[in-house]
């Protein structure tokens, strides 16, 4: 069947769970098991769809120009002039398609999941209502062609996270991280939405081709003057804009929400703060690099992500809980997706999203997977503390091995899809420091750094949990020997299987070193997905939007995508890029290497302890504790101290002031009016108009009474007088 | 003899007539004042007949006069006497039964 | 002379009569001064020369009408409740006239009565006599010829009234259902 891109064949990605939401609304309570069945249905359909466009964007049309521009109007600000026109509508290119999969896939393998682990919970059902729900947006806002249409589905998913999180809402804790996450979050989508109108305001649309072509044209060069500064108009769309990423993503300084966002269940964590809400923020920058190069943000977004990196490791050093290093692994992470962003490399930036979604959610469905086999007899509860765990290896060997993998990847370990797409990252930014040099070298630094650090806490949460003697021997003797069961396992052996390196790379490094035989020049990732960098803008003056209805173009015109790492560049400057890649590469062998043997001296051995260090830096332990100190300050200066005073004193100018004179003043003048139209009605109405007839009336009465007095005789006189009268009238006497 | 001294004999009865009329109080006695007044007007009418006109109709109107003062008084009477069954009394003043 | 002499008298007898009417309170007597001026009335007419008239006077008013209405006094039994010592209370020969209303009334009437008398009596005094343009003779032929030419349609509804006056007393004096009970 031809697959034409025409509404019916695509909006179902993002419209099948979306009716999947509608009709398990209504259901959910009293047939629970078909909604849950309607909605892992509709997400491989789904599924199925992305892999058909997936299908067509890289094994039929394998070119890096080739994309599909679809829209329509969706409503007119002035009708009869067609002015404003609000366009919605679809925009899949290389970036998009791979990006689809992965959702869907992902969103698929963790509603299989959710049906083992939340399969005893009472609201069971509800959870794939919200799941569904969630990802129908997140497909829409992959399949959206321009800014605002994003902005609709960001806030669809930020909604959604706010009910997941708050989903055991029976604990207190789970109502009051949803609120921060949800407000953390509204932080930065308000600059977002203001960057989208000072964006639109002069290019008259958000689409994305759009803002390509006014970048080129030069439409942004401008200033903007506010507070009596004047900004590049580029610097202050692309700074807005990116702080709806930093909201979004976690990066510091709005990262305090994510760690409170494990209060939610374990697959919403992987779906939504491992996969795919956390890369929306990612995705978005991805889509207006262009704008942030033009604006000369690029150093910032590079610093921001390297200290997130940085200090997120270091806060996860001290985590006892396990799902708690997960969380701050994953705001380790994506300060690495942006730090990519800003050092330019776009291409591994995107790759590192992709391979960080895989492996993180298999992180957490397996930390779900653990927690679920952990049960305390005593509290009844699901236990999450690491000290608690210890020796798991024996008892649950399918989760362990899909861990380790995971493991494997999340620390750079060779071979397999981390150490692909971080260490090009980290190659990047060690090519802009060695020819750029000076501030460049802080965001290299923090990344290695962080790197070194993500190796060791992560083999310190393998060691604790896994290896060893079990430390309480109670829960472990409880435990169940795992299983192999297709809810629980499946999922987490399809995402370990795509951890490896050679899904994303044709070479075993990554870097073109040591190739695989037969699957030469395979670079698929590297040639498909092209930087819209400043230079290259030029081409996308050829994109043009069709509407909904025609077909695509035939691909006769789309030529063969021929990028490689060096294309363009002379041979000189390929062999330094080359170069400064390979020396990088060893360096991230290394750390991998080094932390690794830190975390078995420390856990396994036993030889290093870890108390000694904490008695050393105890003023560090204390502030890692406290996640240096950022919800003391929100919440105990910024709120308490400001924000609730002046919330204080509005409410009290409404109530005492306003409320008193303007509302309650309003009842004295109307008692005013009442005794005017009181003296009024009295006066004129009462005693003039109703009196008055009744007076008039009486009056004529006593008048017109003498002539009917019913005496003959006076009738007589009566009318010999009238007679008389005509007579004299008649005769004129 | 002349015209006005029929005139005056005329308006002297009818004033008269008038006067009884509006005067008594008994209500045969109004019939006798509306006797008068036909009277005097019949005297009118045959005067005027005599002195100013040629022919004899005032002579005519006169008799028919008389004619209609006798089927009157006739009929007057009987609504007296029938009066007086109902209401025991002839008084003019017992017949204000339209008093407002 | 003689012509004078009749009219006079004539005159006398009706204006007397009534003004006799006016002022008597018994109403019999009223009756016989009624009768009294409308024989005066037949005399005037005599005067006039309406013979046929004068008679039709006597016969049907006098001799009809005045028996008529004596009957209904007697009927009644009228006139036996003012029975007063007149002569003794001169002041009851002035008619009552208590309130500002009626003396206004009153003057305006009599203004107008005086005006239209004094207008005929100065014309009387200044006038001669006219003679009329009619030749006296008997008038019953040319009355009868009137009545049924010229008149025709008012003899024949007299007669229509007549029967309607003799109905309509008939009926309105009929003596009621129980008086007629309890004859029987």
């Amino acid at each position: 069947m031809e697959f034409n891109y025409t509404v019916s064949q695509v909006a179902p990605i993002a419209l099948l769970p979306f009716f999947a939401f509608v009709i398990n609304a209504f259901i959910v309570k009293k047939f629970t098991k078909l909604a849950v069945a309607i909605s892992c249905t509709a997400i491989f359909l789904s599924f199925v769809i992305s892999a058909i466009i997936f299908n067509d964007f890289f094994f039929n049309v394998y070119s890096a120009d080739y994309h599909v521009h679809r829209v329509f109007d969706w409503f007119n600000l002035d009708s009869s002039l067609g002015l404003m026109p609000f366009k919605m509508g679809i925009y899949i290119d290389n970036m998009t398609a791979v990006m689809l999969l992965m959702v869907s896939g992902a969103a698929f393998l963790i509603h299989l999941f959710s049906t083992y682990y939340m399969a005893d919970d009472k609201r069971f059902g509800r959870f794939f209502v919200y799941l569904s729900l969630f990802t129908s947006a997140m497909l829409g806002l992959v399949l959206s062609e321009n800014l605002l249409s994003l902005f609709i589905f960001w806030e669809i998913m930020g909604f959604c996270s706010y009910s997941l999180i708050g989903f055991y809402y029976e604990k207190e804790g789970a109502g009051n991280a949803s609120m921060k996450a949800f407000m953390t979050t509204r932080v930065g989508d308000v600059f977002f939405l203001l960057g989208i109108v000072a964006l639109w305001s002069v290019v008259g649309s958000v689409s994305y081709v759009d803002i390509y072509n006014a970048i080129n044209e030069g439409l942004l060069n401008g200033n903007v003057e506010f507070l009596g500064l004047s900004v590049s108009l580029a610097t202050f769309a692309g700074v807005c804009i990116f702080l709806g990423t930093v909201g979004k993503s976690a990066q510091v300084p709005l990262q305090v929400w994510l760690p409170d966002a494990m209060w939610g269940p374990t697959p919403c964590s992987a779906l939504i703060h491992a996969a795919t809400m956390v890369a929306a923020g990612v995705y978005l920058s991805l889509r207006i690099f262009p704008l942030l190069e033009l604006g000369g943000l690029l150093p910032l977004v590079a610093y921001i992500g390297g200290i997130t990196a940085f200090g997120a490791a270091t806060i996860a050093l001290v985590q006892t809980d396990i799902k708690a290093v997960l969380a701050y692994s994953t705001i380790s992470q994506l300060g690495y997706m942006v730090l990519g962003i800003g050092v330019g490399s776009y291409n591994a930036s995107f790759m590192h999203l992709i391979t960080h979604a895989i492996f993180k959610a298999c992180l957490f469905l397996s930390a779900g997977s653990v927690i679920h086999s952990l049960h305390d007899h005593h509290t009844h509860a699901h236990v999450q503390e690491m000290p608690r765990m210890g020796g798991l290896r024996k008892k649950m060997p399918l989760t362990f091995f899909a861990m380790m993998c995971c493991t494997l990847a999340i620390t750079g370990a060779p071979l397999f899809s981390g150490f692909v797409s971080k260490d090009r990252i980290l190659g990047d930014a060690l090519l802009l420091a060695v020819d750029l040099g000076g501030s460049w070298w802080g965001p290299t630094l923090l990344g290695f750094g962080g790197a070194l650090l993500t190796a060791f806490y992560m083999f310190r949460m393998m060691f604790l949990s896994f290896f060893g003697a079990p430390r309480d021997k109670d829960l472990y003797d409880h435990t169940k020997v795992e299983k192999f069961s297709i809810n629980r396992n499946f999922p987490l052996l399809i995402l370990s299987v795509f951890t490896l390196g050679l899904w994303f790379s044709g070479s075993f490094t990554g870097q073109g070193l040591v190739k695989v035989p037969g699957v030469e020049n395979k670079e698929w990732f590297k040639t498909t997905i092209v930087k819209p960098e400043l230079s290259s803008l030029d081409k996308f003056k050829k994109y043009s939007s069709d509407s909904f209805s025609q077909s695509p173009v035939p691909s006769q015109m789309w030529e063969k995508s021929k990028y490689d790492s060096t294309y363009g560049l002379s041979e000189e400057e390929a062999h330094h890029i080359h170069h400064v890649h390979h020396i990088g590469a060893i360096i991230s062998v290394f750390i991998f290497l080094g932390g690794l043997i830190l975390a078995y001296l420390m856990y396994v051995k036993k030889s290093l302890s870890p108390a000694v260090f904490v008695n050393k830096f105890s003023g560090w332990y204390q502030a890692l504790l406290n996640k240096y100190y950022f919800d003391d300050l929100y919440i105990g200066k910024l709120i308490k101290k400001g924000l609730l005073p002046l919330n204080n004193l509005l409410s009290n100018f409404d109530s005492k002031v306003y409320d008193r004179y303007f509302i309650d003043g309003w009842a004295v003048v109307i008692r005013q009016l009442y005794r005017l139209s009181n003296f009024v009605d009295s006066l004129f109405v009462d005693r003039i108009m109703v009196d008055g007839t009744g007076t008039s009336v009486r009056f004529f009465n006593v008048i017109l009474r003498t002539i009917q007095n019913g005496k003959v005789q006076f009738y007589i006189i009566v009318l010999f007088f009238v007679l008389a009268s005509y007579v004299y009238r008649v005769t004129n006497f | 003899m002349t015209l006005y001294s029929y005139l005056l004999i005329s308006l002297f009865l009818f004033s008269c007539g008038i006067i009884v009329m509006i005067s008594r109080k008994n209500i045969i006695a109004m019939l006798l004042g509306i006797e008068l007044i036909l009277n005097a007007s019949a005297i009118n009418f045959v005067a005027y007949s005599r002195f100013l006109s040629g022919n004899i109709d005032g002579h005519v109107m006169s008799l028919f006069i008389i004619v209609i003062a006798a089927a009157e008084a006739a009929v007057g009477l009987g609504i007296v006497i029938r009066f007086f069954q109902l209401k025991e009394s002839i008084h003019i003043d017992s017949a204000a039964e339209l008093k407002s | 002379m003689f012509d004078s002499f009749l009219f006079y008298l004539s005159a006398f007898l009706t204006c007397f009569g009534a003004v006799l009417v006016v002022l008597e309170r018994n109403l019999m007597h009223a009756c016989i001064y009624l009768l009294m001026s409308l024989i005066g009335t037949a005399g005037l007419y005599f005067t006039l020369g309406a013979d046929f008239l004068a008679a039709t006077q006597l016969v049907v008013y006098v001799g009809g009408v005045v028996i008529l209405m004596l009957f209904a006094i007697m009927l009644t039994g009228g006139g036996l409740e003012n029975k007063k010592d007149r002569l003794a209370n001169l002041l009851s020969y002035i008619p009552p006239m208590g309130s500002l209303k009626s003396y206004i009334w009153g003057s305006i009437t009599a203004v107008a009565f005086l005006s239209f008398s004094i207008n005929i009596t100065t014309k009387l005094v200044k006038s001669t006599e006219i003679n009329g343009s009619i030749k006296i003779g008997p008038t019953v032929e040319q009355i009868g010829v009137k009545l049924l030419t010229d008149h025709v349609l008012m003899f024949e509804l007299s007669s229509v009234l007549l029967l309607g006056a003799l109905i309509g007393t008939a009926i309105i004096s009929r003596p009621s259902k129980e008086i007629f009970l309890e004859r029987k």
